[in-house]
């Protein structure tokens, strides 16, 4: 196969999911059963389409494809790389097993011809992201994923949702003016803005620091970093929970992956050691994992512990691009991989509890474990997975990511990632362990009440039960696909970028 | 060759025709009265795509009047700059006269009809005369037709607002034509001449005689058009005169007059004045700050608006800003932002008064809170309006992203991040102010609260040409970019 065949594929990747939204939002009038068919259809094609491409980046090809100048040196293009390459699997694997869960989750609520049509959509736009072969096509596809998923935030439609979705729209278009800060910056200072050329900017001047500060405040505000992580807590919880995976397991990942690229593409890390950015990076990072996990220990509401949790747990991929060597990037990337697996999990269960039984508060889940057996061990899995327990993927990334701190003499971040896991015990045991063993309505004599084993529908467990098995599996057995990849991607990112 | 080589003069004459027959062809053959104004603006129309296919064959031209060269004659003269703003006027006042026709007959009673024609023609008239006139005094002379006739099209809808805004409108920009005329008196003072290249070639020299003469000019001339185009902080005329005025007007005087003005502001800076004059004194710097004050204020003034066109007006204040600041950048790069901004903005904030217009028309409401669950009874309607908001606030996709691009690069250009900050601003304030309405618009759970009647067919076509339109020139700028900076090439 050749460069052309990759080429339409990625283009058949970005565009089909967005050319079925009008037709899911056609069908949606006929019935709602081939609208749901056609949504998991498209996601399960765009997938497998993804896949096709892995052997070309097992090659270490590099497609770079110009398709029309917008303006003078200012093009529209497509890149596909093993770091887009795995992005790009690892969104629409999730966002498969989303739409799998959704099927039943979104049964019985309300705007579902608006709820599939936007799902889609955002596939589409957020594999533009990742495909995208410019710093101008990623900003316009990271700007079309954001307001458009603000539909998916407000989805419910309550006061809440709408007062946190306002939040979200003011700060993505703060991110999204300051993207385009940082971004005509790169191209004032380099002439271009292409991810194709290697290092756009070659020395650090006030102007490159300003680019990188605007390009932090753009991204990182997606990636919910400290402190632009405020609209995070509110925005995530408030969607329907497949969407709140979907914004925690992948969407935030487009921030971290903005960052990349800015890292190796815009700048390099010279540029970035040479100027003493990477400590400012390093500095957010430490805060965004202490206060992440920190608050999250405050927080009542299950689906809100775990959107702190991911401010947490993003912190950690900002950790590793401080620090900036082999062990580190691959952790970081691993980690990309891993809190997708474990965040898409436990915010899928925390949906299935909440779609079950009506109960957000953490303190009513004791003895859930009994009615909900499969949910509650999917969740526990993933839970312990965060905290880092062997042999679980987060473990594996986490310890890569020590030996990447270690190797840069970097012992107090090992220290931040170790309170970090403390805390993460701290609040995701006691969610686990009343679950399981406080018996509720017990007698003083240990008459147990009967329970009822109501657990969630197949198709819902069974996007539980994969995500569970991927946390397992991609730990520490013998063929561990994420972890090669992250590998690769260290190693090609390291090499420059470019080959 | 024959008539096409006066094509310049019929332009002028057409419309200026046009305006005239429109009151006696609306009193006796009434049915042919619209249809009559329409074939004239797109006659002119075609005839200006034809001048501006000629100056991209044989560069700049000029055309004498009567065939009498200047300093006696009258000269109209076409090249590339010129000959984008006669097509920006004649297409978006074609595009708009569409809309209007329907509009028109809700707002208006139906014998002022024919007047509206006339004044309507006589507006685009004097626009288009201003694009091509190479006089002073003709300047002078358009300026005057323009702004009574605006006027008039304000007040035509004779209601106490209307009257009141235009009276405050008349008298305001009689002060700037005042203040042009007394410029224009002081220029001809010290070089005897009115025809813009004279006047060019001769004041160096006089610039150097009589400094303080040439200082008042300059501020006269700052004022008057300043005045004209509502530059902060003369724009107090405009909210009243824009949102009371029928929604074709409002859409006519925030998309195309004031930019007209501004125009007339880049020809005076840099076609008249020499550049020895420009570097003497600060007068960019102060066309830099007013607009950026203009930027930041108009958005800010608009956030706290009831009124749905009070808040267009307020927005147009910040959005003319934008084009000053790519004239007073003075670096090519930013003035072909500025220029692009005015053809997009001239489209989107139209096409946001046409919406406003819709609005109005199908169920009568204007304040903004009642705007609630209006995406669901006015589909289209609000489409267009999110796709006009989205280009206001730059995102990308939208003409509004490209113009902000050139713009930030051309402050990048000449070292002053400064007015890539306050762009970046004012963005987020045009966010502030129009999401909360589309939000509204869409996500509302309760039902639309009013009577709705049906949207004509003719209203909801300008609006779909005008989306169109917009996303087009956020994906597709290339040519218009190249040509403007082409045109702009000769005044540097």
């Amino acid at each position: 196969m050749g460069e052309a065949t990759a080429i339409t594929i990625i283009l058949f990747v970005i565009f089909f999911p967005i050319v079925m939204t009008p037709i899911l939002m056609s069908a949606s009038g006929r019935s709602e059963k081939l609208r749901n068919i056609l949504a998991l259809l498209t996601s399960a094609i765009t997938f497998i389409m993804v896949l096709t491409l892995y052997p070309f980046v097992v090659r270490g090809d590099i497609i770079q494809h110009t398709f029309f100048e917008i303006l003078p040196n200012l093009e529209i293009s497509i890149r596909l790389d093993v770091l887009s390459f795995s992005l790009t699997a690892l969104a629409s694997f999730i966002w498969f097993l989303c739409a799998i869960y959704s099927l039943d989750y979104m049964a019985e609520e309300h705007g579902g011809s608006r709820y599939y049509p936007v799902l889609i959509f955002t596939l589409g736009s957020c594999l533009g992201i990742f495909l995208a072969g410019d710093f101008f096509t990623l900003f316009v596809f990271f700007e079309l994923m954001s307001l458009i998923s603000y539909i998916l935030v407000v989805h419910e439609e309550t006061e809440e949702a709408l007062k946190a979705g306002y939040k979200y729209l003011v700060m993505t278009i703060i991110g999204g003016l300051a993207l385009f800060f940082g971004i005509i910056i790169t191209f004032e200072l380099g002439g271009t803005v292409s991810l194709g050329v290697g290092t756009i900017i070659n020395e650090g001047s006030l102007l490159a620091l300003l680019a990188f500060i605007c390009f932090l405040i753009g991204f990182g505000m997606k990636a919910g970093m400290f402190p632009l992580h405020v609209w995070l807590p509110d925005a995530h919880p408030v969607a329907p929970s497949p969407a709140s995976a979907l914004l925690s397991g992948v969407m935030l990942k487009t921030g971290a992956y903005g960052l990349f690229r800015v890292i190796f593409n815009a700048f390099s890390i010279e540029v970035m050691q040479t100027s003493n950015w990477d400590i400012i990076l390093g500095v957010l990072a430490v805060i965004t994992i202490l206060l992440g996990s920190a608050v999250a220990l405050t927080q009542n509401d299950i689906k809100r512990r775990l959107a702190y949790s991911s401010v947490g747990q993003m912190g950690y991929v900002l950790l590793g691009l401080s620090i900036l060597n082999e062990n580190a990037i691959t952790g970081t990337m691993f980690h990309i991989f891993s809190h997708a697996f474990m965040k898409s999990c436990l915010f899928l269960a925390a949906g299935a509890i909440i779609w079950k039984t009506g109960k957000r508060a953490i303190s009513d889940l004791g003895g859930i474990g009994r009615e909900m057996p499969f949910t509650m061990g999917c969740f526990s899995i993933a839970a312990l997975a965060m905290i880092g327990i062997p042999p679980l993927n987060g473990f594996l990334s986490k310890w890569t990511l020590g030996l990447g701190a270690l190797d840069a003499n970097a012992t107090i971040y090992v220290l931040v990632l170790l309170i970090s896991s403390l805390l993460n015990a701290l609040y995701y045991l006691p969610i686990i362990v009343p679950a399981f063993f406080e018996i509720v309505g017990e007698d003083h004599h240990g008459h147990a009440l009967q329970f009822d084993v109501q657990d969630a529908t197949p198709k819902m467990l069974a996007s539980m039960v994969i995500l569970a098995i991927c946390t397992i599996i991609f730990g520490l057995s013998p063929i561990n696909i994420p972890f090669d990849l992250s590998q690769m991607t260290s190693d090609f990112l390291l090499r420059g970028g470019l080959f | 060759m024959g008539l096409t080589n006066h094509f310049p003069a019929l332009i002028l004459a057409i419309l200026l025709g046009i305006s005239f027959l429109s009151p006696i062809l609306f009193r006796w053959v009434r049915k042919a009265s619209a249809p009559a104004l329409l074939l004239s603006l797109f006659l002119a129309l075609v005839m200006a795509v034809y001048l501006l296919i000629q100056t991209t064959q044989v560069g700049e031209f000029s055309y004498y009047m009567g065939g009498w060269p200047p300093p006696w004659g009258i000269e109209l003269k076409i090249n590339l700059i010129r000959a984008y703003m006669l097509i920006v006027v004649l297409a978006v006042s074609l595009w708009i006269m569409v809309y209007a026709l329907k509009d028109l007959e809700h707002e208006l009673k139906t014998d002022v009809l024919g007047w509206y024609y006339t004044l309507y023609a006589l507006v685009v008239a004097s626009m288009a005369g201003m694009a091509l006139t190479n006089d002073l005094f003709n300047l002078f002379v358009l300026m005057e037709i323009c702004a009574i006739s605006a006027c008039a099209i304000i007040s035509i809808k004779e209601d106490r607002a209307c009257l009141e805004a235009s009276f405050k409108y008349l008298i305001l920009s009689a002060m700037g034509t005042g203040c042009f005329l007394l410029g224009v008196a002081m220029v001809y003072m010290v070089t005897g001449h009115m025809n813009y290249d004279l006047v060019n070639e001769y004041l160096p020299v006089a610039v150097e005689q009589y400094p303080n003469n040439m200082f008042a000019a300059s501020a006269l001339f700052i004022v008057a058009f300043g005045t004209k185009a509502a530059l902060f902080p003369l724009h107090v005329w405009l909210p009243d005169a824009h949102a009371s005025a029928p929604s074709p007007s409002s859409a006519m005087l925030s998309g195309l007059v004031i930019k007209i003005y501004a125009f007339g502001l880049f020809i005076v800076f840099y076609q008249i004045f020499p550049r020895s004059l420009l570097d003497s004194i600060p007068l960019n710097e102060i066309i830099l700050w007013l607009s950026s004050m203009g930027i930041m204020f108009g958005s800010i003034f608009a956030m706290v608006q009831v009124d749905l066109k009070k808040m267009l007006a307020y927005s147009s204040i910040g959005q003319i800003g934008y084009v000053f600041l790519g004239i007073g950048l003075d670096d090519t790069i930013a003035m072909t932002g500025g220029f692009y901004h005015l053809l997009v903005h001239a489209i989107m904030k139209s096409m946001l008064f046409m919406c406003a217009g819709v609005i109005i028309y199908t169920t009568g409401i204007r304040q903004i809170k009642q705007l609630g669950g209006i995406g669901q009874v006015l589909p289209i309607t609000m489409i267009a309006f999110t796709i006009g908001s989205a280009s206001m606030i730059g995102i990308p996709g939208t003409g509004g992203l490209i113009s902000k691009w050139y713009l930030a690069l051309g402050a990048l250009e000449i070292g002053r991040p400064i007015f890539v900050v306050i762009i970046l601003a004012s963005s987020l304030l045009n966010a502030i102010y129009y999401m909360p309405i589309i939000v509204n618009a869409f996500m509302q759970q309760e039902e639309f609260a009013y009577e709705v009647k049906a949207v004509p067919r003719q209203m909801l076509i300008p609006l779909i040409i005008g989306m169109i339109a917009i996303v087009f020139l956020g994906v597709f700028s290339r040519p218009v970019i190249v040509l403007l900076e082409n045109g702009l090439q000769l005044f540097f």
